[in-house]
């Protein structure tokens, strides 16, 4: 029912499973070994052999998106899980221990002082190339607006008569935090975790595209598009194809989070 | 007045060091060992321990913290892995693109952001608005490296309008210099456009259902005048702080842009930093963009008070 009053739930919800459905499905889409190469077969325009044409080695366009999907979707998804987590703890700290709050407030400004994608760009010069550290670095780097965005919610909360009535009837600081405080933080979260996704599936193929991503073994829409950065102004069919399924995915998955944003709860809508 | 000025600025440098002490410490945030990964995979112990030694491994952290800071207050930011060279004197010589390329889009955002953004406050929940706000979330969405390579196919590879990539010094002439920039700021300004008419949009439904905004129009006063002198300069609070949160989007974008556009900036600079793992170069980037935003923000935070007399502290 919220779907059909919310018609952003729905396309963007619809678009994100038809993305998941891709990323889960590639094998069997009428895809080749993504990595597999054919150099006799080099940057082929687009053709019924080869749907999304081949990159300079010859590989297959079409099956290397197709996979690309599975970085992205990963890496969207399990940040917006450990920034949820993560900015969940610290925000839940700082709010219910005020005299902890200033230090940890003020450490989050400085973090978020550092623009999102220098804060991932300076990790990776650090680190290895490798999805699990692309994924630490961008959760660095989002993580304290979300701790924010928590802690709004406590102080607003701590407030109200019924956690009041708790504290007075002697329930233990985490027991307020965990039955009274979350369940009405929820709806915040999970606004901030669809918005935390796209941008981590943006950031993603950025690291990818500028070479300090997800490794050049692993097809990523970032890694095909920087493939074809040398090519582009003869060859533009292999960054358009990872540009237009990166652009979708990100507008599904932003449209997804508006519609959560207004279904959810209309008051956040001003606080964020 | 002055007073207000004065403790704003002094409450911005605890603010600065918090970042200074935060980018020094990705060192050693940063997961696995960061002198392995610099030196590379063909390296010999003594280039290991060097590289330890210039990333200050060898010593405790709060000594060479310390040091760190004396040295950046003096404007020294170490000399480069890879070439030797003073880090600040790398990035002097990629200032200019890099400030001309933000200044523009910053300019051509807001130029085309407010307004667009008033018409669609205007016309609430039309179809114009609907489709506003539709481009906004598209704007949003897209990413500036995608709308780079859209604009620079269209306007520079098949209408041969605007020059394709590089950059022309704005000494050798602003026509030059502006035509390439002209698709670069588009695409970075893309996101930023759509952030603050997002905003405009909201800011100026509020204000619209306001008394006074009644009492204009009942005065007769022109929808002009009461929508762009009335209406907007009270909007101007939330406006002027997405400006400036934006300013992280175009500092982060610009690393990307430059990267489109073969544009020799400081981002392309990051970017080569980044491959070469030239980290000393990376640390400064980062510190200094960070400072630039913080001071950015404490300036609009200072135009609040000249916007709204309201505002007080």
């Amino acid at each position: 029912m919220t779907a059909l009053r919310h018609p952003a739930i729905a396309i963007g919800g619809g678009l994100v499973l038809g993305m998941v459905a891709i990323a889960l499905l590639a094998p069997w889409l009428g895809t080749i070994d993504p990595t597999q190469i054919a150099p006799a077969a080099r940057t082929r325009a687009p053709s019924a052999e080869h749907w999304f044409g081949t990159d300079m080695l010859g590989r297959d366009l079409y099956s290397r998106v197709l996979y690309g999907t599975r970085v992205s979707l990963v890496v969207g998804f399990t940040v917006a899980l450990l920034t949820s987590a993560i900015g969940t703890a610290i925000g839940l700290t700082s709010g219910a221990l005020p005299r902890l709050d200033d230090i940890i407030m003020r450490v989050m400004d400085g973090i978020m002082s550092v623009p999102p994608i220098l804060l991932a760009i300076a990790l990776m010069t650090l680190t290895r190339g490798s999805i699990g550290n692309v994924i630490i670095a961008i959760t660095f780097a989002e993580a304290p607006r979300m701790s924010r965005i928590v802690r709004g919610v406590v102080l607003v909360l701590r407030e109200q008569s019924y956690v009041d009535a708790a504290i007075t009837a002697g329930s233990p600081t985490p027991v307020i935090l965990w039955r009274h405080v979350l369940p009405n933080a929820l709806a915040p979260i999970i606004v901030q975790a669809s918005y935390v996704s796209a941008s981590a599936m943006i950031v993603e193929a950025i690291l990818s595209f500028l070479g300090a991503g997800t490794p050049t073994s692993t097809p990523s829409w970032g890694n095909i598009m920087a493939e074809g950065r040398s090519l582009w102004q003869v060859k533009p069919f292999i960054v358009f194809f990872p540009a237009v399924f990166l652009s979708l995915a990100v507008f599904a998955v932003n449209l997804l989070g508006d519609g959560l944003r207004d279904a959810l709860d209309p008051r956040v809508a001003k606080k964020a | 007045m002055r007073h207000y000025v004065l403790r704003r600025v002094i409450a911005t440098a605890p603010v600065v060091l918090i970042v200074a002490l935060f980018v020094f410490s990705l060192l050693y945030l940063a997961p696995g060992d960061p002198a392995a990964i610099i030196a590379g995979d063909q390296a010999t112990a003594a280039d290991l321990e060097r590289i330890r030694h210039t990333l200050g491994f060898d010593r405790p952290f709060l000594v060479r913290f310390g040091d760190w800071l004396w040295q950046i207050a003096q404007g020294d930011f170490g000399t480069s892995i890879f070439t030797n060279m003073p880090v600040m004197k790398m990035i002097g010589q990629r200032v200019e693109p890099t400030l001309s390329l933000m200044a523009i889009t910053m300019i051509i955002a807001v130029a085309v952001a407010v307004p667009t953004g008033v018409v669609a406050a205007v016309n609430a929940n039309s179809v114009l608005d609907r489709a506003i706000m539709t481009c906004g979330v598209l704007g949003f969405s897209i990413p500036i490296f995608v709308v780079g390579y859209l604009l620079a196919y269209l306007f520079a590879l098949r209408l041969n309008w605007l020059p394709v990539q590089g950059y022309t010094p704005l000494s050798e002439g602003v026509g030059p210099w502006l035509a390439n920039l002209l698709l670069p700021s588009l695409a970075l300004g893309s996101a930023n456009i759509a952030l603050i008419a997002r905003t405009t949009r909201s800011a100026m439904l509020e204000v619209l259902n306001q008394d006074y905004i009644r009492t204009a129009r009942a005065k007769g006063i022109g929808q002009m005048r009461i929508l762009f002198l009335h209406a907007l300069k009270n909007a101007a609070i939330p406006i002027l702080t997405v400006v400036g949160i934006s300013v992280a989007l175009l500092i982060g974008g610009a690393v990307v842009t430059e990267t489109v556009f073969a544009i020799p900036g400081i981002g392309r600079l990051t970017v080569d930093a980044v491959l070469r793992r030239d980290y000393p170069v990376i640390q400064a980037v980062v510190f200094l963009f960070s400072v630039v935003y913080v001071l950015v923000n404490l300036t609009i935070d200072l135009l609040y008070t000249l916007v709204d007399p309201r505002v007080r502290y």
